[in-house]
Formats: C-alpha cells, sequence, structure tokens
C-alpha cells in the first residue's frame, strides 16, 4: 500500500510539472494583462513601468522559470488585481466551495441512493418510471435555467429563502461553515441543491443500473435461497457491491462539483472559489488563473489517489499495484 | 395426499409471460419423495429442471409464477405461501445449491458472515454459537483450518472448494430436503466424484432427502434411488433408478442413456439425440418429442399420460420400448 501511494505521488508531481508547462504558455497567449491594469490613457512611460513591475517585460521563459522557483517554495505569485498572494486568495474561498459542494454530494447520494435502490428493485413499476423520469429532467434541464427558477419560486415569490450570499457562519470544532447557524443553512439549501440536482440525476442511474444487474446475479438467488429478508439481501449483499463503483465515480464527481460549481456561484452570488476565478479571467488576471488550474489538476489527482485506495479496501479482490502479495 | 411424504407436487405448472404467450417451463409436473430419499432430475438443458427446483423454493423470477398445481411440504400446502412464509422455510427446512460455485457466494463479504447469516435469519442465536456451528459444518465437508477459512473471501478459494462451502451453507439449519442443481457441473471430473460422494454421505448420515439436478444419466445413476426424466416441462419416465437404467422405455431416455459416455465404445463420439427442443410456448399439440421420435405414430397427436409399467416405473408414451437400453442406440 505505502508503496503504491509514493509512486503515485511521484506520478502525480510529474503530471503537475507538465500541467505547469501547458497552463503557462497557453494563459501567455491570452490577451495582454497590462492593458487590463492601467488606464487606457496612461502614458506609454507609465505603460512601461506597470509592464516591469510586474514582470511582464521578460521573456516567457525567465516568467517561467521564475514562477516555478517561487512554485517550489510554495508562492504561486500575487494577483495582479488584489497585489495579495493568489494561494492566500483562494485559501480564503476555498471552506465556501468546499461547503457548498459537500453539500451538494451529501444531498445527491442521500436522495439518488434510495431512489436509484427503488427503481433498481422494481425497475417496471410505476415508482420506477416517476424516477427515471425525473432523473432524465435533472440531467437534460440546465443548472442555471433551473437555478434561476428556484430563486424566482423560492425566494421571490414564496420568499421562504434568501436569493444570495453565503450568510452567518460560525465556528465549530475549529470549522468555520454557514452549515452551523440556522441563517447559513437557509442560504445554503438552494445553490446546493441546484448543483445537486444533476448529480441526484446520475446517482439514481448508476445505482438503478447496478441494482438491476446485482440483483440478478447468482449469489442474491443464494441469498433468498437461505431464507434472508429482502431487507437483509439490500443491506448486506446489495449495497456492499453497487457502494464499490459508485463511490468511484463519485470521488470524482467530488472533484467536477469543486472545480465546475462555477454556474451556480455565479448564480447565487457564493463567495467561492468559482466566483474568484470567473472575475480573474474576465480581468486577466494570470497567477490567479494559473494558481486555480494547478489546483483543479492537483484536486483531481488526489481525489483518483483517495479512490483508489478506497476501492482496495472496500473490494477485497483488488489489489493495488506494487502491493505485496 | 400420502402424510409419510416429505414432499408432494401435484400438477404443477410454472409459467413466464413471453411476447408469443405464456411458456410453460414446468408443465404439469407431479412428484413425490420422502425423508431420506434421492430423487435424480435429468433433461437435457431447457428442459425446466432449474425452474422446478426453484419453484418449490417459491423462488421463481418474476415474471414468472406458479399459475397451477399443489406444493405441499411435510403436510402443510405451501402453493399459496407469502414471501415472509417462504423465508421461514428456504435455507431451513428446504435449502438449494446453484450450478456455479464461483458465483454462488457474494464476493465483498467474509465466508463466515456468509454462513453465519444463514443461520441467524432462522435462529434467535449469538454470533459466537452461530460461528460453533458453521466451522462444524465446514469440517464435515472436508473443510480444514475452518477458522481461518471463514475470514477468507470467495476469491482466495478453488471452485471445489467454493461448493464445498455452499453445501455447508445449505445443511448449516439441518434441513429436511436439498435441492441440489447440478451442483458439480462446473467442477474437474475428481473434484465432481468426490462432492458426490460426500453429499450422497452427508445426506445419509442426517436423512435429509435430496433432490439431485443433472442432465448427465450417469451421474445421477450414482446417487439417486429414483429417477424422473424430464423434457418440455414434463416428466417423461420415472422409476427406480436400477429398473430405469435395465429398461429404459421412453424413446427419449433411451437416446439420453445411448449419449452416456459410459456407454460409447472407446474414440467413437457420444451419439446425441438429433433435433431439438420444441419452442415451449407453442408446444405440439400431443407428444412433445414427436418431432424428435424415430417410433412417432398417429397416435402420438394425443398426449400421453405417465403410465404405471410396473410398481416402480413410469412411463409417458402411447408405445413404451422395452429393449435394454444399450441395445438401442442403433449404431
Ligand atoms: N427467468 C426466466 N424468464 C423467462 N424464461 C425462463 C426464465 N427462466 C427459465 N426460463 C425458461 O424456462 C425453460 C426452462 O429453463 P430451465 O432453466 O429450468 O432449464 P434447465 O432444465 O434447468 O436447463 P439447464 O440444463 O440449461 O440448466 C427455458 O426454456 C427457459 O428459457
Ligand atoms: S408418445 Fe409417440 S412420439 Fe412420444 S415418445 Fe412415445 S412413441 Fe415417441
Ligand atoms: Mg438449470
Amino acid at each position: 500500500m505505502l508503496a503504491f501511494i509514493l509512486r503515485r505521488i511521484m506520478q502525480s508531481v510529474v503530471v503537475l510539472f507538465v500541467m505547469s508547462l501547458i497552463v503557462f504558455s497557453m494563459i501567455n497567449l491570452v490577451g495582454d494583462p497590462v492593458d487590463m491594469l492601467v488606464n487606457p490613457e496612461s502614458l506609454p512611460e507609465e505603460i512601461d513601468r506597470v509592464r516591469r513591475d510586474f514582470g511582464l517585460d521578460q521573456p516567457a521563459y525567465v516568467q517561467y522559470w521564475k514562477f516555478l522557483t517561487g512554485a517550489l517554495s510554495g508562492d504561486l505569485g500575487n494577483s495582479f488585481i488584489f497585489g495579495r498572494p493568489a494561494l492566500a486568495l483562494m485559501a480564503e474561498r476555498f471552506p465556501a466551495t468546499l461547503e457548498l459542494a459537500t453539500t451538494a454530494l451529501v444531498i445527491a447520494v442521500t436522495v439518488g441512493l434510495p431512489l436509484g435502490v427503488y427503481a433498481g428493485l422494481r425497475p417496471n413499476g410505476w415508482g420506477a418510471r416517476i424516477i427515471m423520469g425525473g432523473s432524465v429532467l435533472g440531467i437534460s434541464v440546465p443548472t442555471f435555467w433551473l437555478g434561476l427558477m428556484m430563486i424566482i419560486v423560492f425566494s421571490v415569490i414564496l420568499g421562504w429563502l434568501p436569493v444570495s450570499g453565503r450568510g452567518e457562519t460560525a465556528v465549530f470544532f475549529g470549522i468555520e461553515s454557514s452549515l452551523f447557524t440556522v441563517d447559513g443553512l437557509k442560504h445554503i439549501i438552494l445553490p446546493a441543491t441546484n448543483l445537486a440536482l444533476f448529480k441526484i440525476a446520475m446517482v439514481i442511474r448508476l445505482t438503478r443500473a447496478g441494482t438491476e444487474e446485482v440483483m440478478a446475479q447468482d449469489y442474491i438467488k443464494f441469498a433468498r435461497a437461505k431464507g434472508l429478508s429482502s431487507k437483509r439481501i439490500v443491506r448486506a449483499h446489495l449495497l456492499p457491491n453497487i457502494l464499490i463503483p459508485i463511490i468511484t465515480v463519485l470521488g470524482i464527481e467530488f472533484g467536477t462539483l469543486i472545480a465546475f460549481a462555477t454556474v451556480t456561484e455565479s448564480i447565487f452570488a457564493w463567495p467561492g472559489l468559482g466566483k474568484l476565478v470567473i472575475d480573474a479571467i474576465v480581468n486577466l488576471d494570470r497567477p490567479i488563473v494559473v494558481a486555480y488550474l494547478l489546483f483543479v489538476v492537483a484536486l483531481f489527482l488526489v481525489l483518483n489517489l483517495v479512490v483508489d485506495i478506497i476501492y482496495a479496501v472496500l473490494d477485497p479482490r483488488v489489489r493495488l499495484q506494487g502491493e505485496e502479495g | 395426499m400420502n402424510p409419510t411424504k416429505l414432499l408432494s407436487i401435484q400438477g404443477l405448472r410454472t409459467e413466464f409471460p413471453t411476447p408469443d404467450g405464456p411458456l410453460a417451463a414446468v408443465n404439469g409436473v407431479n412428484l413425490e419423495i420422502a425423508r431420506g430419499d434421492v430423487l435424480g432430475i435429468v433433461g437435457e438443458s431447457g428442459s425446466g429442471k432449474t425452474v422446478l427446483g426453484l419453484s418449490i423454493m417459491g423462488l421463481v423470477d418474476q415474471p414468472g409464477r406458479v399459475t397451477a398445481g399443489r406444493i405441499t411440504f411435510d403436510g402443510t400446502d405451501v402453493t399459496n405461501y407469502s414471501e415472509a412464509q417462504w423465508q421461514g422455510l428456504r435455507g431451513n427446512k428446504v435449502a438449494m445449491i446453484f450450478q456455479d460455485p464461483t458465483t454462488s457466494l457474494n464476493p465483498v463479504q467474509r465466508i463466515g458472515a456468509q454462513m453465519i447469516e444463514a443461520i441467524q435469519a432462522h435462529r434467535d442465536i449469538s454470533s459466537d454459537a452461530a460461528r460453533q456451528i458453521v466451522r462444524e459444518a465446514m469440517v464435515r465437508v472436508g473443510i480444514n483450518s475452518p477458522d481461518e477459512r471463514l475470514e477468507a473471501y470467495p476469491h482466495q478459494f478453488s471452485g471445489g472448494m467454493r461448493q464445498r462451502v455452499v453445501i455447508a451453507t445449505a445443511l448449516l439449519n439441518a434441513p429436511d430436503l436439498i435441492i441440489a442443481d447440478e451442483p458439480t457441473t462446473a467442477l474437474d471430473v475428481t473434484v465432481q466424484a468426490q462432492i458426490l460422494r460426500d453429499m450422497r454421505r452427508l445426506c445419509r448420515d442426517t436423512g435429509t432427502a435430496l433432490i439431485w439436478i443433472s442432465h448427465d444419466l450417469g451421474v445421477v445413476a450414482q446417487i439417486a434411488h429414483r429417477v424422473a426424466v424430464m423434457y418440455a416441462g414434463r416428466i417423461v419416465e420415472q422409476g427406480a433408478t436400477e429398473e430405469m437404467l435395465k429398461s429404459p422405455s421412453h424413446p427419449y431416455t433411451v437416446g439420453l442413456m445411448a449419449s452416456m459416455p459410459a456407454n460409447t465404445p472407446r474414440g467413437q463420439r457420444l451419439a446425441s439425440i438429433p433435433g431439438g427442443l420444441p419452442q415451449l410456448s407453442n408446444l405440439p399439440k400431443g407428444c412433445s418429442f414427436a418431432p424428435r421420435c424415430t417410433h412417432a405414430t398417429e397416435a402420438c397427436e394425443i398426449l400421453p399420460d405417465l403410465c404405471f409399467t410396473s410398481a416402480n416405473h413410469a412411463v409417458r408414451c402411447v408405445s413404451p420400448l422395452h429393449e435394454r437400453g444399450q441395445h438401442a442406440t442403433g449404431d
């Protein structure tokens, strides 16, 4: 196990390095950040000064070398706009996004899993048809449209929930989160549900397919022949077998929830990473964009590793590469 | 109904709906088994052996169901049992073993847990006590160092070992009847013979009745007191094993015997009955074997009954044969 993890970490470092090269070259092709930083009517000397201050007058490889040496000591550069370290800015925003993504994932699993199992156990029943129809809707309706509809219905017409923002937060066990206050919960319900809708549909489909497949297996028939109750069969035989692939997929999906919560965060003005990045892209704030993209790469590398380890723990047949026999 | 019989089946019909109309996988089967009896059921693939076994367990896959007939177990009519009542019976009074041991066990649960749950489903008993019963059952089926084995997962076992685990599981609650659906077909020949011997011994020791399903008459002959031959959902011949082997009377049974390896001279290909099973949703009017039968006449257009030709032998054929099987091959 340890050998496996070490090897994966080494591979990850290589991947990160290559990605940093790609990201850095790509970003140099897009626009001139100096145009965004100075008043268009400034004197040419003024513009040159700004360019020098940000090191943008140097050749690209020198800029990259500076970035790389900085990165190795944990410094991904300062934001052009805020003048503060990119990493610090991201770290400030990350908890809000993490909280949103986690809540969305929890909603997706608690809603999607039981519905999927139900639909898989009675694939031809009315309940299954309604659930599957709903899941088609969940997959095909655009997130932003649903988000707007939710705001109109629950916030504007019914007035039950706030329109936007994160609400009050509280500290609990050293974690600051809006999940610990009533106001915070009220604020998170809509964006988290909005973010979760697509995933609920996905969990339903995965679970339904897995349930149908597993229920047709001989070991389920043998379990029934032992005289086990349906409840016991679902708990002891169905769930452990369908959860393995579902957890694998969800691990990666969790990454996409964090990385691509952008639309939801914009609609609900959720002060997370997504909003920071959208602003950075609009303003050509290169250090933030580069730091964010590398963060996403690292996030997926870590999630992949974690998923592989969980997989090996859950499924006794799986042995990790490099593991002793 | 005879009260001494453990299992009695009358006119059992199990159907699956299909686009071409209902398919009767089991079509009017009568069977009786006494305590300690070993009944062999033979027939080629698709003749309804498995569905018959599943019907006795109340385990027919939806949308299939038993549409006619009666199953009486130990004096109680179980035909219309609710799911909860079936659960009380399954694995407790009647156990079933399936063909493929590599797929009968849950791959992500430890062997011990899978066996213990079979006991706890029927008895209010501590896990430690259940574990003790499991250990003993494993030793009885020839699994050494059971404590280690209990903690293992199915993929760490060979096919033969897994089938032993399955058999041990079936024995846990000392059932009155075990239905073994081709339990050795997927195994090596040597392992097959061992398991066959063990099953025979175990059932004799415990007085458990056994239904042994196989497509191989030779295997069945080694273990069964009585044999029933199934064809297209019906029993076409039934009798004491020795008598059946000595004087097979249904043309289909004769064909089956001709295709037994033991009856084929070395170096010669196994004989097989030309043709295949009729479409079960669209059976011929009379005898369903008629399209393949070399003895068929007009009289066969009316379905013959299963008639006794001697005290221990019944045949469903208008003109039963009495030649000795090994001479009826016509080669
Ligand atoms: N779940 C099902 N749905 C539809 N038809 C079925 C189902 N199970 C069995 N059948 C049909 O019932 C008939 C009898 O099948 P069965 O499995 O009992 O045969 P078998 O004698 O056990 O054959 P084998 O030797 O291949 O195991 C077959 O025609 C099969 O197609
Ligand atoms: S009834 Fe006729 S067709 Fe059927 S097995 Fe007997 S002889 Fe052949
Ligand atoms: Mg079968």
